[in-house]
């Protein structure tokens, strides 16, 4: 998917695959070493140094990409980081950061955005509503008493929520959808850890019980955040898609070295027409998933006119073409893919995950719909 | 020369070549506005087999004239054809400013003529046949068709059993032919037949022009599951063709065979301009309106699927596109991908038709010459997963070629073609 870049997003990209390499091989993920408070801060100040959390935030407020198009960057960025499965909520963080930058108050944009954009700090967005709700701003009501507000229900598919976490709440007040920061350790927040099908992150569920927050909390104005979720929406869909997109291109690469390596009936496996079309057909939908997301990637971040649609659509596809192709990939490898030291699980449980995060594939072809006014 | 000479050398050369283009471009566009008429654009179109009619083609020669008289035919073509000697840029070029006029139309026919057959010949034919065919071919006189395929062999090309057998300086020719496309309005075929069937397949095959207006040649129009009769199968019984009309060297068809199919799945195209589909999948939509379906959550589905294949097979497109033009070599696996993608979702995209039109694609009133159309496009839809290579090939190209899998066993390969054939229905599947 990196075979266009620029010389400048290829130094960012190397730079970036050392980095992970170095801290954080999928070994580390499978020890679960981003659960360690520490690690987990260090990982996070050296990727701010590489500039992981800036790509969305313009340059008069500190942030800056390589390209020109910071979605792109931070799309390939995110495409390195699926191949190895990286933890932390590097798309929550950067949703987040673009918030901030264009709605923020000085306050957010001064104190917080410098903290996230150099690791100190993270931050995380609680925009899925529990079962039973179908739009983003359900589960969590903000009602506003006297200067303050006050956060209850539930958000959940929250990504790597720590103790430094801030959490952007998408919710629903009178005025319509509302967006706010919430500071780590708020009391009346609750965050309660879930165990998950994916083992190479954290999710949670976050309570609001009667939360109090200042005025100053909210993001932009009360009421008025439908449109900035929605550009939110499109972030978070073309960076998950682009991590899927990663996990996808490392696991195939997988499958094709045992489909060449295994022998069965005194040949290699991958001779075997049943095997070499269904890796011929992963191959068409792998090249087809880097396409759409790419293009999605420029759409977005140029402004073009056609990006809310374009992630939507590089979501519904790549989504379900990641679940497919880690299905296939389980069959070739067969028995010893179901071992746990092998680690084609990792990715099954990854890729399936991420088709559901962020909206699921056909959550984006209903607001592909209605994006195009059907 | 140092290198900053050579630098500059090259910045100049490149500097003239963009001015030469654009100069060719202000050239084309000034002829096309004089000489041809605009053509309304009536949305994509679906893929269907069609019909010629003599006077269709008549029309299309006289066009194809007039390009090859003001020195649009053949624009990368050698001079010494009847080309005019420039680059595929400005074949490009010339692509992209015609593409709002009426153009000579020849159906399919036309396609394979100017692309796989005009530049195989020029890959694999003597001087003297080039001479002799490539003007007429670039005017518009000769239009060509494909002798491939045979009623018993397609995807195994090599495997075709029509027999040419010498006799002095010309060859007989005997057996039949299948799927020619337009041989019916043709005046010559690029006739593929077994010269030798005591060498494994690969090694006795040979081209042959051969006319359709050669006696003993028998053209059927063959009337397809559309009712239409775009193309054919031929008979040939003691068809003679003089021996300077072998393209390529005798016994050594494969390798000429090898560059035309390279062709035919398009890595030999600029490809067609086509714009990003950014609308809804416009013709579901209006089919859901229609009927009354559009706020049908499994319709509202099935419409957004349709549309996002559509995106990211162009988005695809665009993505091989610039790998082939990357490379200094023909890449027929990697063109494979859009070939495959093409007859993996082009039924599909058929099918979701009929499926959200329910009575209204099925069913029609006599009178009604557009409302068959849902119907055409779902026997069409399996077109581009058969046609010009299955998708089971384009899966087997990409398998060996990019991804690099092992080949499947062959058995055939290294026996006497007469060997295998006698055999092949007793075959008990051990390979030795």
């Amino acid at each position: 998917m990196d075979s266009d870049a620029t010389d400048d997003q290829k130094v960012l990209l190397d730079a970036s695959v050392r980095f992970m390499q170095q801290v954080c091989p999928l070994t580390r993920v499978r020890e679960r070493a981003y659960s360690n408070i520490t690690y987990a801060a260090e990982y996070r100040r050296q990727a701010g140094e590489l500039g992981w959390f800036s790509m969305l935030v313009p340059e008069d407020l500190g942030g800056g990409n390589v390209s020109g198009n910071g979605v792109l960057d931070a799309a390939l960025v995110a495409y390195k980081r699926g191949a190895t499965l990286q933890p932390g909520p590097f798309t929550g963080t950067n949703v987040v950061a673009h918030a901030l930058s264009t709605a923020g108050s000085k306050e957010q944009r001064q104190k917080v955005l410098p903290a996230l954009m150099s690791g100190e700090a993270s931050a995380s967005w609680a925009i899925s509503p529990p079962a039973g709700h179908p739009a983003m701003e359900d589960g969590v009501s903000a009602e506003f008493r006297g200067g303050a507000c006050v956060l209850s229900g539930c958000k959940t598919f929250v990504q790597d929520v720590d103790e430094s976490c801030w959490l952007l709440v998408t919710a629903r007040s009178n005025a319509g959808v509302s967006q706010f920061l919430v500071p780590p350790g708020t009391p009346a927040v609750r965050v309660v850890a879930l165990d998950s099908l994916d083992i190479s992150r954290q999710f949670s569920e976050v309570h609001f019980e009667g939360a109090q927050l200042p005025a100053s909390a909210l993001v932009g104005m009360e009421g008025k955040a439908f449109d900035l979720v929605a550009h939110q929406s499109a972030i978070a869909a073309v960076l998950t898609a682009a991590e899927s997109v990663g996990a996808m291109d490392h696991e195939f690469e997988m499958t094709l070295r045992y489909a060449k390596d295994r022998i069965a009936f005194g040949r290699p496996i991958g001779s075997f027409q049943a095997i070499k079309h269904l890796l011929a057909d992963m191959s068409l939908m792998l090249e087809m998933s880097k396409a759409i997301t790419l293009a999605a990637a420029r759409s977005l971040g140029s402004d073009d006119g056609y990006g809310l649609e374009a992630a939507s659509m590089a979501k519904a596809f790549v989504g379900d073409a990641g679940v497919d192709l880690a299905q296939n990939c389980f069959q070739i490898f067969g028995g010893i893919g179901f071992t746990w030291e092998h680690d084609q699980h990792l990715y099954l449980r990854r890729l399936t995950t991420d088709a559901a995060l962020y909206g699921d594939p056909a959550w984006h072809r209903e607001r592909l719909c209605q994006l195009s006014k059907l | 020369m140092s290198i900053v000479e050579a630098l500059s050398e090259g910045m100049r050369k490149m500097e003239t070549d963009v001015t030469d283009l654009e100069e060719f471009r202000k050239e084309v566009r000034a002829w096309l506005a004089a000489n041809l008429k605009r053509r309304r654009y009536s949305g994509p179109q679906a893929a269907r087999t069609e019909t010629k009619t003599p006077e269709e083609i008549a029309e299309s020669r006289a066009l194809q004239r007039k390009l090859f008289d003001a020195g649009y035919a053949g624009i990368s073509f050698p001079k010494e054809y009847g080309g005019r000697g420039l680059s595929a840029a400005h074949e490009r070029v010339f692509r992209e400013e015609s593409a709002g006029y009426v153009m000579p139309d020849f159906g399919a026919a036309g396609a394979v003529t100017f692309s796989a057959i005009a530049r195989s010949m020029l890959a694999h034919a003597s001087p003297s046949f080039l001479r002799r065919h490539m003007p007429k071919i670039l005017s518009g006189e000769e239009i060509w068709c494909q002798f491939y395929s045979e009623p018993a062999a397609g995807s195994d090309l090599a495997g075709i059993r029509t027999r040419a057998t010498r006799d002095g300086d010309r060859w007989i020719l005997n057996g039949s032919k299948i799927w020619s496309t337009g041989a019916y309005y043709a005046d010559f075929a690029m006739c593929l037949a077994r010269t030798d069937w005591d060498v494994p397949k690969h090694r006795g095959l040979t081209w042959f022009a051969v006319s359709t207006k050669a006696e003993g040649l028998t053209i059927r129009p063959i009337v397809q599951i559309d009712g239409e009769a775009g193309f054919c199968q031929e008979f040939l019984d003691d068809v003679v063709v003089s021996s300077d009309e072998v393209i390529g060297e005798v016994n050594q068809g494969w390798a000429v065979a090898q560059t035309m199919l390279v062709y035919e799945r398009g890595a030999g195209q600029a490809g067609p301009v086509v714009l990003e589909p950014r609308t809804l999948a416009p013709d579901l939509v209006a089919l859901a309106r229609k009927v009354g379906r559009s706020n049908d959550p499994v319709v509202r589905q099935s419409i957004a699927r349709a549309h996002i294949n559509d995106y990211a097979q162009y988005h695809l497109g665009k993505r091989i596109a610039a790998r082939l033009r990357a490379s200094d070599q023909p890449q027929p696996a990697v063109a494979a991908y859009g070939k495959l993608a093409s007859g993996t979702f082009s039924p599909i995209r058929a099918r979701i038709a009929v499926e959200i039109g329910g009575p209204e694609a099925l069913l029609w009133h006599p009178d009604d010459k557009r409302g068959m159309r849902y119907a055409v496009n779902y026997l069409n839809g399996r077109m581009t997963s058969i046609a010009a290579g299955t998708n089971e090939m384009q899966r087997n190209g990409i398998g060996e070629r990019v991804l690099g899998l092992p080949r499947e066993p062959s058995f055939d390969s290294n026996r006497p073609f007469s060997e295998v054939i006698a055999n092949a229905r007793n075959w008990d599947g051990r390979v030795s």
